[in-house]
């Protein structure tokens, strides 16, 4: 017993001295660090010209310290140029990241074309084909001419992308004793003011291509009566103003992205990749266009009660979805503009949140549809698809998996409602379903950032000028839900109005929809001068007959 | 009646404006913004859609 004590005592007191010197080694002053040298850095040796003569089959002799470029080759390879090197490197893959997901992106309007002519008639389906395809080069061509300079041209430089800060042209009043940023004034056809520039020509592309994404939106609210030059002036205006005027508020330096730096607000109107930017601008117009052109002959009865208009190839409105579902692959990860630095290793995150809440809304239509009609409707469940996407969209870079379950199912449901409410309560044609999938979930996404956002992200440090991480209500800030509500309020009172208020003016000058004639022959021929399907014989169905 | 439409949806944004001056409150600024989008769909469904709802063209 007492040798045990002993043996017992002799382990502590070894075990307290080692504390003490693993501490003390722990406390002893660090060696100060020694600067490298631009000698010790020339005499780097990279691989010799024997070994590399003789191939590289497993990769060790490429990209080593021969390849970093040297700026003064009579002064050899410096410690500058090492600097310079990772510098380029890390905007050098934040490029290319953004570049591929803006392709990405691209390809959407793919996924759209063929939603929409498929939830059409085949009568209608070249135009509608064709509304789809050339909005991507109305749209580019005022959003160059205009609508980017309008968006960013007081962006400033962004941390990703690097660049030289030349977009910084922001016009704004005094409210409240705050500046209010209202629109860009740098940047038109990427020339003026400096703006031809890489890093501008980035973000161009980038920006672009989700400003396509809100003209197509409206396309699909309007099909089947609207006329073809309408719908070219009616999205050029939009290309060229209303998008771009929110889209500057929200992210080109404007007075909401500020309400948390100005007011205490969260972190201002925070939207990670354009729920409301994007997708609620779009349904918000599509319901302006909507209620101007009015509902297709045929789409309800002399007592207003709606009548079904099926499209014609449910095949391609799924093929779509899917488009759609990968495209948002670029959609929502791109949005960080880079994979390297500044928070950008969410991507997995936010593409992962993206998947989970698409799964989400197609369960969530599906249910809906299956438990009250009793089968489960393959448009429904291709629309709660894109609902779930269309409501992560804002939230995607703030909230955790769990949550984007939540919201992808909310959606799923909420697009069934707004589909019923549109078509019966209020009797608006809508063939596509655009302002329920876009604008009611686009809005429902911009609300679940205020409640959802929990706090764990960290994009460098702050969003939008304020410190730390975007927060919602249920993890204990309600700024950030009144930013948000702030947000919708403008989307859905400034937004609709100002977008309503040009298509009338639209409609004045050169009337958006097509003759009552022209409508019920299919505005293929009369409109594009060609049928879609000419070897097919189109039937009409009792669904098709006029109830005038 | 279109025109009053408008304006009333309009108001509605301008309503959720002014709670940033009305008060500093977050929960404050937050009942206002509600305010003002129940009073910007007023005006696009309760006075807009009435309107387009009166001469249908169903019943043409």
């Amino acid at each position: 017993m007492k040798q045990s004590v002993i043996l017992l005592t002799l382990l502590l007191c070894s075990s307290f001295t080692a504390l003490p010197q693993g501490a003390a080694s722990a406390n002893a002053a660090a060696p100060a660090p020694t600067a490298i040298t631009d000698t010790e850095v020339k005499n780097i040796a990279g691989p010799s010209a024997d070994a590399r003569a003789k191939g590289d089959p497993d990769g060790s002799l490429t990209g080593t310290v021969s390849d970093v470029s040297v700026a003064d080759a009579k002064k050899g390879l410096t410690v500058s140029d090492i600097a310079n090197q990772v510098g380029q490197n890390k905007i050098a893959v934040n490029f290319v990241w953004t570049l591929v997901t803006g392709f990405l992106v691209m390809f959407m309007q793919a996924g759209f074309a063929i939603v929409e002519t498929g939830l059409c008639r085949a009568k209608n389906a070249n135009h509608t084909m064709m509304m789809n395809f050339m909005v991507y080069g109305v749209g580019m061509l005022a959003y160059w001419l205009i609508g980017f300079a309008v968006q960013f041209g007081g962006y400033g430089a962004n941390a990703s992308l690097g660049g030289t800060g030349v977009l910084n042209k922001e016009f704004g009043i005094t409210l409240f004793g705050k500046s209010f940023g209202l629109f860009g004034q740098g940047g038109f056809f990427l020339m003026q003011n400096h703006s031809y520039d890489v890093m501008v020509m980035v973000l161009f592309l980038f920006q672009m291509v989700f400003m396509d994404t809100a003209l197509t939106i409206v396309t699909g609210s309007a099909a089947e009566r609207w006329k073809y030059s309408a719908f070219i002036v009616s999205s050029f205006v939009m290309g060229a103003f209303t998008y771009p005027l929110f889209g500057n508020w929200a992210w080109g330096g404007g007075w909401l992205m500020n309400l948390g730096a100005n007011f205490g607000l969260g972190h201002g109107y925070s939207d990670f990749a354009g729920s409301g930017v994007v997708h609620a601008v779009g349904g918000i117009t599509a319901l302006a266009v909507a209620f101007i052109v009015g509902p297709r002959i045929g789409k309800y009865t002399r007592s207003g009660r709606p009548v079904a208009m099926p499209g014609h190839d449910l095949l391609v409105v799924l093929t779509g979805c899917f488009i759609l579902a990968f495209g948002w692959f670029g959609f929502n990860p791109g949005s960080t503009l880079g994979a390297s630095g500044n928070g950008s290793l969410r991507i997995g995150s936010i593409a992962v949140n993206t998947m989970l809440a698409g799964m989400a809304g197609s369960f969530g239509a599906l249910l809906y549809m299956w438990l009250r009609y009793g089968k489960p409707d393959a448009s429904m469940t291709g629309n709660g698809l894109l609902a779930g996407l269309v409501a992560i969209t804002a939230p995607s870079g703030f909230v955790n998996p769990v949550a984007a379950v939540i919201i992808g199912l909310v959606a799923g449901v909420l697009v069934c409602f707004s589909v019923e409410f549109v078509e019966r309560v209020m009797k608006v044609d809508d063939p596509v379903g655009a302002i329920s999938v876009h604008g009611t979930n686009g809005i429902w996404g911009v609300i679940s950032v205020g409640l959802f956002a929990d706090g764990k992200s960290n994009y460098g440090g702050s969003w939008n000028g304020v410190n730390g991480s975007v927060t919602g209500l249920f993890y204990g800030d309600p700024g950030q839900l009144a930013a948000q509500l702030i947000g919708v309020a403008t989307l859905i009172g400034f937004v609709f109005t100002f977008s309503f208020v040009l298509n009338l003016a639209v409609d004045a000058v050169m009337g958006q929809r097509v003759s009552a004639k022209t409508e019920l022959e299919g505005l293929d021929l009369p409109e594009m001068g060609a049928l879609c399907y000419p070897e097919f014989e189109i039937r009409s169905g009792s669904s098709m007959e006029p109830a005038v | 009646m279109i025109a009053l439409g408008a304006l009333v949806t309009f108001l509605g944004f301008l309503i959720s404006i002014f709670s940033l001056s009305l008060t500093t409150s977050p929960y404050g600024r937050l009942a206002i913004a509600i305010v003002g989008i129940l009073v910007s769909l007023f005006g696009i469904i309760g006075i807009l859609n009435r309107y387009y709802l009166k001469n249908p063209i169903w019943r043409r």
